[in-house]
């Protein structure tokens, strides 16, 4: 599905290579400042970031592709820290998005309130402008929105779980296994030992500034007892 | 004086010369109103026209100004004739002297002006105070119909709810009785300052709105300038009113200066939504002069592009305590736009617990557009709290990415993030 050979990203990685298979959930560990946040903006095509070596996505080179391009293509980022838009409300921007005319204004916007409801943001969220006067907690429940409603095939998630309550784990670990299927690829950069117990993945990746190491849940475990060093 | 001036006792006593504010409505909506209104177009008038409009024109030509057809205001003049007080009186002898320039009047039944002293003065004595009002009508002695076309004073609709203004020698005097209630805010007044023609001519129109005490008025303001207009409008927001005015001045082609002064007395309170996409040159100035307890809010919108300029000049005179003024104006550069605010707060030392904000940050997307902004807070007492915040950047990069992320292309996540930073 997401294909990394030989991958740099400028004064952070070095000559990685991995391999996102379709139908599967991979967790990414790694020291803080290692670059893997970088790794998925760079994936994303943030302009900023100064990339060399080969990215495909379906068995396409992307590298060259702008940012919205990828997203359309569907790539799919969820921030660490969430932007603010102030002026520009949750439901606005997701119906442009999805370029929504007429008639399917008000069954796309049921469907964000459930989404919203099941999330347990509050009430006339569709309304809030974008990660504005939200908690951190909020924000990343409204990148799960973005998620579950725009048709993505590969969601990179950076953090996730950071500024969510214990019910908001779990509320987590649904939301993200309930979109996962076998037509699409789950990537998710954490270190919280339930969430990663609750994803079940299929690989979990460490990532060095200069290689991976790809093992799966048992490194996790042995991440956690033994520090970074000891992989 | 002055603040007496309008309260109901005075004029209960002074029927003679004044209106009865209760009947004020009825006035407005009767025959003899209209008949009024059209007495304004008859022959006579139109020679008074002639004669105010050959005066103003010999008016320009002494101040060296244009005054043929094929001279063009430009900047350079229209500043010139800006810092002319044409309201001035022209004699110090004359009892115009006494006119405190933005609190004047009210009118009277026989279309009389009412000065802060009590005295009346006719029409007929206003004309002979030349220029009063001054204006330069093109065509006007060539044209019947052109005239015609230039003298549209109120159109009465019989609801009291739709005006449109035209050029007049007279100001245009719109008072919202105390006893009107919210009547007018439950149904907001159109309120339309337009060129009829496109000849390139410069026209003014000095309109005043005097809300009454208690009273909640809300303005639908709508500016299409095909050619040069001049506004000078005066709001008088009495005790315990409310104004809310929405206002939209779209580009003809034409230039603009509007000058929005409101006096605000004790209590009152002044809400304005404005948007603008300037002009070859406008100049929009808001003058407040604020009593006590008197709550501002003040939030402009201006997307200029197409190589437009658009110059903002906003200043709060706060004269007494408990005042609450927010300025947010927020422009849009584009191309080779020209802008510029200067926010002044004036507090004077009784201003105690007066609460102000002025923003003012500018998007500028263009490098050749050129932006400016300056925040002046003047203040003379301790007991107050103020912030500004006035700005120019370009779009936020961090949001462009996080917009483009969801898939919008750079063109659309720019306008989207230029209609969120204008909303």
């Amino acid at each position: 599905m997401l294909r990394l050979k030989n991958y740099s990203v400028k004064d952070v990685l070095e000559n990685i290579s991995v391999d996102f298979e379709q139908g599967k959930v991979y967790v990414v560990m790694g020291s803080n400042g290692v670059g893997k946040s970088t790794l998925l903006h760079s994936i994303m095509g943030r302009p900023d970031l100064q990339v060399e070596g080969d990215l495909s996505f379906m068995g396409s080179d992307i590298t060259d592709l702008e940012v919205d391009q990828r997203a359309r293509l569907g790539l799919f980022v969820a921030f660490q820290s969430p932007t603010s838009i102030p002026g520009l409300s949750n439901f606005q921007m997701l119906k442009q998005a999805l370029n929504l005319k007429g008639s399917e204004i008000a069954p796309t916007l049921a469907e964000f309130k459930d989404n919203a409801g099941a999330l347990n943001l509050p009430e006339g969220w569709d309304k809030r402008n974008v990660n504005d006067d939200a908690s951190g907690g909020e924000k990343k429940k409204n990148e799960l929105i973005q998620l579950q409603m725009l048709d993505k095939k590969v969601a990179m998630l950076d953090e996730p779980d950071s500024g969510l309550d214990v019910d908001g784990i779990k509320t987590l670990i649904t939301t993200l296994n309930d979109w996962h299927n076998e037509n699409n690829t789950l990537i998710v950069v954490t270190h919280y030992e339930k969430l990663i117990e609750g994803l079940n993945p299929d690989a979990v990746i460490v990532l060095k500034k200069d290689e991976v190491v790809i093992g799966d849940d048992t490194l996790a475990q042995t991440i956690f007892s033994k520090g970074f060093e000891s992989v | 004086m002055y603040k007496q001036l309008f309260s109901y006792p005075l004029l209960s006593n002074q029927k003679e010369f004044y209106y009865n504010l209760e009947s004020l409505y009825d006035f407005l909506v009767s025959d003899d109103y209209i008949k009024l209104t059209k007495h304004h177009t008859d022959r006579n008038m139109y020679n008074d026209l002639t004669k105010c409009y050959i005066d103003n024109l010999l008016f320009l030509r002494e101040k060296e100004l244009p005054s043929f057809k094929d001279e063009q205001f430009n900047t350079f003049n229209l500043n010139k004739l800006y810092n002319l007080d044409i309201l001035s009186p022209l004699e110090s002898k004359d009892k115009f002297a006494k006119l405190d320039r933005w609190e004047f009047l009210a009118t009277s039944n026989k279309n009389a002006m009412v000065l802060v002293d009590g005295s009346v003065f006719t029409n007929e004595a206003v004309n002979k105070k030349k220029p009063f009002g001054i204006q330069v009508l093109d065509y006007i002695k060539k044209s019947k119909h052109k005239h015609a076309e230039y003298i549209k004073l109120i159109e009465n609709t019989g609801n009291f709810s739709n005006f449109t203004f035209g050029t007049t020698c007279y100001p245009n005097v719109i008072i919202f009785p105390h006893g009107s209630n919210d009547r007018y805010y439950k149904n907001p007044v159109d309120v339309r300052y337009e060129n009829s023609c496109d000849d390139p001519v410069l026209e003014s129109n000095t309109t005043i709105f005097d809300i009454q005490y208690d009273t909640h008025v809300k303005l639908k303001e709508r500016v299409k300038l095909f050619a040069g207009q001049l506004n000078y409008t005066t709001y008088i927001v009495r005790e315990n009113s409310t104004l809310e005015i929405d206002r939209y001045s779209d580009d003809y082609g034409g230039w603009n200066i509007f000058d929005s002064r409101f006096i605000c007395h004790a209590g009152s309170t002044v809400k304005i939504n404005f948007k603008n996409t300037g002009s070859q040159y406008t100049q929009e100035n808001f003058y407040f002069k604020c009593s006590s307890d008197v709550e501002i809010d003040l939030q402009g919108r201006n997307n200029i592009s197409k190589g437009n300029e658009y110059y903002n000049f906003v200043r709060v005179r706060s004269s007494d305590h408990d005042n609450k003024s927010t300025v947010d104006i927020r422009n849009v550069g584009n191309d080779e736009t020209k802008t510029s605010f200067i926010g002044k707060f004036e507090i004077s030392s009784a201003s105690e617990g007066f609460s102000g904000s002025m923003d003012n940050p500018n998007l500028m997307l263009s490098k050749t557009a050129k932006m400016q902004t300056r925040p002046i807070l003047d203040i003379y007492t301790k007991e107050i709290e103020c912030t500004h915040g006035c700005t120019i950047s370009n779009v936020d990069e961090e949001q462009l990415y996080y917009l483009q992320t969801k898939g919008f292309d750079t063109k659309s996540a720019k306008n989207i993030l230029v209609d969120s930073f204008l909303c």
